[in-house]
């Protein structure tokens, strides 16, 4: 294997390894107020303009994560939760917009485009340099022989 | 060679160009304006069983088969008592319908307060407190004023967020009923 593709490899193993760490999910069962809190932080304080319900102190925040308690002691699953809070207020109950329809469209073509750009780089860089536009002259050719001992 | 940079060109042309439509549809939208209208249209309203101002309890089980325009507010909030006229006069046109109820859920205010203003103001209709605010929660209230309208087999017909005029809310009545 040339040194080159074992960098090209390297580059390759940093890139799975620090997705792998991204993506997966964090270990260890969490308790059941882990729970309230992390999926009351995905929602929306439906009386507020920018809070989470786990960080409201609102009557309704309040009442909601007391629902939210409920709802995990009553064995529901986070999915099933948020999706409880969106057929009941929408959407826009979410935090953070969901990572489907839209969104991919949205996060994903500007990537999109920026791998085919690099694609149509890498394809116009090799292509300039087997084909030089720069051709040597008689003049160069006499230089090079002048100079050679 | 030359082709392959023609087809990268015209796929990266396509990228930008779907891009830019999306961009131009969506980016003007209100992602919160969803947030405007309620979800529970169509559906079952919630059970509620609330205390009243005066001492009794409010029921959804003892309203079946009436036509329910449920108004959530409070005392301090101002769109609220700007609606407050139109909610008493919706409400004369129709108290003597025995197939008609309307309730004010008290959304996060203080039962003092709140007598002060049923004194001060006169709310002629049931005044239900909603202690730990279930019911706003059930109903997915976003604030106050709220209105729902709920028909007689107790699907929630209509809503209006915001102060309602008379005719909002005759309108409400009317969906409730199934004129509209």
């Amino acid at each position: 294997m040339s040194r080159r593709n074992v960098a090209w490899l390297a580059l390759a193993a940093v890139v799975v390894i620090t997705l792998a760490i991204v993506a997966w999910p964090s270990g260890g069962t969490r308790s059941d107020a882990e729970r309230v809190r992390s999926v009351g932080s995905e929602l929306r304080c439906p009386d507020c303009e920018s809070q989470s319900i786990a960080q409201s102190s609102t009557e309704t925040a309040r009442a909601a994560r007391a629902d939210i308690r409920q709802r995990v002691a009553a064995g529901q699953s986070d999915a099933e939760i948020r999706q409880a809070y969106i057929d009941k207020f929408g959407p826009s109950i979410l935090l953070n917009p969901e990572s489907g329809g839209l969104g991919i469209l949205v996060w994903g073509l500007p990537a999109a485009a920026l791998v085919l750009g690099a694609g149509g780089l890498v394809l116009a860089l090799r292509r300039w340099r087997r084909e030089p536009h720069l051709h040597p002259t008689d003049a160069d050719r006499e230089l090079v022989h002048r100079a050679r001992p | 060679m030359r082709h392959r940079a023609r087809w990268i060109a015209l796929a990266a042309g396509a990228v930008v160009t779907v891009l830019a439509v999306v961009l131009a549809t969506q980016v003007g939208t209100d992602p919160r304006a969803d947030a405007n209208k309620s979800h529970l249209l169509g559906q079952n309203a919630p059970a509620v069983d609330l205390p009243t101002l005066d001492g009794g309890r409010v029921r959804s089980s003892d309203l079946a088969g009436k036509v329910v325009v449920v108004n959530f507010w409070n005392s301090w909030c101002i769109p609220c008592q700007e609606e407050h006229p139109a909610l008493v006069e919706f409400f004369r046109r129709h108290a003597a319908d025995p197939g008609f109820a309307m309730v004010g859920i008290v959304r996060d205010d203080t039962d003092g307060a709140i007598r002060r203003y049923v004194n001060d103001e006169g709310v002629p209709y049931t005044v239900a407190l909603d202690p730990g605010a279930q019911a706003s929660l059930e109903f997915g209230t976003r604030g106050q004023p709220e209105t729902y309208a709920i028909s007689p087999d107790g699907v929630i017909a209509g809503s209006q967020f915001g102060p309602s005029s008379v005719t909002n809310l005759e309108n409400l009545y009317a969906a409730a009923r199934g004129q509209q």
